[in-house]
């Protein structure tokens, strides 16, 4: 008898618990639809709408007008042109440059393998606002050196490299940790059938990598379509930037358009929102991978 | 990748020449300079701004000197927040030859740093085209010129002439302190706004102080404040903020949450009597409808102590410059003069976007009246100033001055407590 009301209690009290953790969750996920429910509100209306009765009025129109003209004024094909011979490349060396630092650093010892790691590792932490002028003089030098300023600076490649340089720190953590679960004697008899080194990577290790591969790839896409800061400071030529400058491109001077700019805002984002659906499982266990290590 | 203006393909003998040009004008720019127009290859052009008006103006001045000069031009245009922002990477990276920028410590600072190409040489031709007050605006501390102007407006007091005619008030002969506080205070009783105001941004306030502090301690004190010469905890700024303070009465009460074109629609829906800003805003009004434009009008701020009278204006001037890192110096020179001069300013105007330029040559009868009147103020002040955040430090005008406004308004009676900060955040501001 003790037992059962105790156990209705227990049950009570987990209910009340349950009902809590519901109403925590669903706040937080309130809080972090707002912003973008409200992005997509504001650019559905009108700005002489808004002029005429506030922010916080009732929509007297929802339209597509604004996605029309910020089609219009962002010059979308050459935008997303840019970013993809940004994007493209950067992630694919990335991959294949963190790939090979993983699999040296974890396969072979030698005295400095952990001292390498943690310096790619660390050298992610740095925050791009610290380091740009130094890469920013960087690249004048090296382009002076050569007689074309344009070899690194303004140029798509140049790019393409500072991000390479940025990431691959975090790829090879990550692929690193994965490695590791991989049985040690898979290499082992690689070796003793006489693969060389290039064939134990290139034919052994890598088609094992490819969850973590695919995992960084959509990881690595994002984060590489969404930047922002590279492209502008080591770029002068607008028309040669991203994407996400484009957006500037719906400012005006004085005035800027609100509700158009979160139209372009909303198309800007759907690349990423696509990558992120269509590789919605391997964006997951992106997450979590390397997280627990064998 | 560029944009072509003149629909030329860019053929390969072209593409050699410009590569041999860049060469060149890294090597020894100076050599170039005294080439003849007309052969100086391949030029780009820099717009800080993808605006529509503004763009087709540019282009029409783009158009024009290749039509002139069968030079070969690219037009390269750059939203105006990012191109501002990364100036200074973009003057000492891969800049365009001639871009477009602003006068006074803006252009000095860069020129300070030797960015940007004299141009003396397209001032001695062009220069009789210009008020004195131009050129001064145009010369770096070296004493020579690095600017050519394009346009300017003048910050005054605006207000619409159907509104005074019908609360029956003769706004025109607003002339001292005095008449200003007795129309506020009109309008005040008659349940209006007498001062539309704002200051979200953290710049339009701004140009309040330029005009007090000109007004009340003169051209020089205001021009020493803001390069360090002067305290900011001095007992003359303390008494600029003593008059601003008398104005907030008259103020929207929400002064923090509109940024300039909120406070614009107080002066377009007539609640508002009077509002002080940038004449530029007069495109807003000619997009909502002729009729309202018809209806501005300016007048310079009132005169506040007799000895200065209304002798300073807050009028920034646009215009163009040649950055020394360009491929092309001479050719970015021979466009910025082209600009300067009554041919390329012709051409801008012909594209039939409003214009108050620079130029004494420019042809003022398509003015309209608001545009006359613009002139007239202008004409009334012997010294120019080019807008507070023009006029200093640009990590002091942003960052520093704009807060410090903006907590003013939360707290007027802070005024000394903010001075206070303000001067010790300029003393800790690196040397340049």
């Amino acid at each position: 008898m003790t037992s059962l009301v105790k156990d209705q209690k227990t049950k009570n009290s987990q209910k009340i618990k349950d009902r809590f953790i519901s109403a925590f969750i669903g706040i937080f996920a309130i809080v972090w639809l707002f912003p973008i429910a409200w992005t997509l509100f504001s650019s559905l209306r009108p700005y002489k709408d808004i002029r005429a009765n506030g922010i916080l009025s009732w929509p007297s129109e929802l339209n597509f007008d604004n996605y029309i003209e910020a089609i219009e004024r962002m010059e979308l094909p050459r935008y997303f042109y840019n970013t993809a011979i940004i994007t493209l490349p950067a992630v694919f060396l990335t991959l294949f440059f963190g790939s090979l630092m993983a699999f040296v650093v974890t396969r072979y010892s030698f005295k400095f393998n952990v001292a390498m790691l943690l310096l790619f590792t660390a050298g992610n932490m740095l925050p791009a606002q610290l380091v740009f002028i130094p890469v920013f003089k960087m690249y004048m030098a090296i382009g002076d050196l050569v007689g074309d300023r344009r070899i690194l600076y303004d140029n798509p490649w140049g790019i393409v490299l500072i991000h390479v340089a940025f990431q691959m720190g975090f790829a090879t953590f990550v692929l690193s940790s994965y490695m590791k679960t991989i049985p040690k004697e898979i290499s082992e008899s690689a070796q003793v059938d006489g693969a060389s080194v290039f064939t134990h990577f290139f034919r052994v290790m890598l088609p094992l990598l490819r969850p973590p591969l695919a995992s960084l790839a959509v990881l690595m896409t994002t984060w590489i379509y969404n930047d922002f800061f590279w492209a502008l400071v080591l770029m002068s030529t607008d028309n040669k930037r991203p994407i996400t400058s484009a957006l500037g491109r719906l400012q005006g001077e004085f005035v800027t358009d609100y509700n158009l700019l979160a139209a372009g805002a909303m198309i800007a984002a759907i690349p990423t929102l696509l990558v992120f659906f269509v590789l919605r499982k391997q964006f997951v266990s992106g997450l979590t991978l390397g997280a627990t290590k064998g | 990748m560029l944009n072509k203006i003149a629909g030329h393909e860019v053929d390969r003998r072209l593409l050699l020449k410009g590569a041999a040009a860049g060469g060149l004008g890294i090597a020894g720019a100076t050599m170039l300079a005294g080439c003849a127009p007309g052969s100086t290859g391949p030029i780009s052009f820099g717009a800080r701004t993808v605006d529509e008006s503004p763009t087709i103006q540019l282009k029409g001045l783009v158009d024009a000197y290749i039509a002139k000069t069968g030079n070969e031009v690219t037009y390269n245009a750059t939203e105006s927040n990012a191109f501002q922002n990364n100036l200074s990477q973009y003057l000492q990276g891969t800049p365009d030859d001639c871009f477009q920028w602003m006068a006074g410590y803006r252009m000095q600072f860069f020129a300070d740093q030797g960015l940007l190409v004299d141009l003396s040489d397209a001032w001695n031709e062009i220069g009789d085209q210009y008020n004195e007050s131009y050129k001064i605006a145009a010369t770096a501390a070296d004493g020579k010129q690095y600017f050519v102007p394009q346009s300017w407006y003048p910050w005054g007091l605006h207000f619409r002439k159907s509104m005074m005619a019908e609360i029956g008030m003769d706004a025109d002969s607003v002339y001292n302190w005095d008449d200003f506080l007795a129309a506020l205070g009109e309008m005040k009783a008659k349940g209006l706004i007498g001062l539309a105001s704002a200051d979200k941004g953290g710049w339009e306030a701004m140009g309040m102080f330029d005009i007090l502090n000109a007004r009340i301690n003169g051209y020089q004190f205001h021009v020493d404040l803001l390069a360090g010469r002067e305290k900011w905890t001095d007992d003359r700024v303390k008494e600029v903020f003593r008059h601003w303070e008398q104005l907030l009465p008259f103020m929207n009460t929400n002064v923090l949450d509109l940024e300039w074109d909120g406070a614009m629609q107080l002066l377009l829906q007539k609640q508002a009597g009077f509002f002080f800003n940038g004449s530029w805003f007069g495109a807003n009004f000619l997009e909502q409808s002729q009729e309202d434009y018809d209806d501005l009008w300016i007048i310079p701020f009132p005169e506040i102590n007799p000895d200065n009278a209304r002798d300073t204006i807050d009028a920034p001037i646009d215009g163009f410059c040649v950055a020394k890192n360009g491929a092309n110096n001479a050719g970015g020179a021979d466009l910025a003069k082209f600009a300067g001069d009554i041919e390329g300013v012709q051409a801008m105007l012909d594209t039939g976007i409003p214009m108050t330029s620079a130029n004494n040559g420019q042809d003022r009868s398509s003015y309209d009246a608001f545009q006359l009147q613009q002139v007239a103020v202008m004409d009334e002040a012997k010294y120019i100033t080019q807008f507070l955040d023009r006029d200093t430090r640009p990590d002091f005008a942003g960052p520093i001055i704009g807060p410090a406004f903006q907590s003013w308004f939360k707290d007027p009676s802070s005024t000394d407590s903010i001075l206070e900060s303000l001067q010790s955040q300029w003393d800790a501001l690196p040397a340049l």
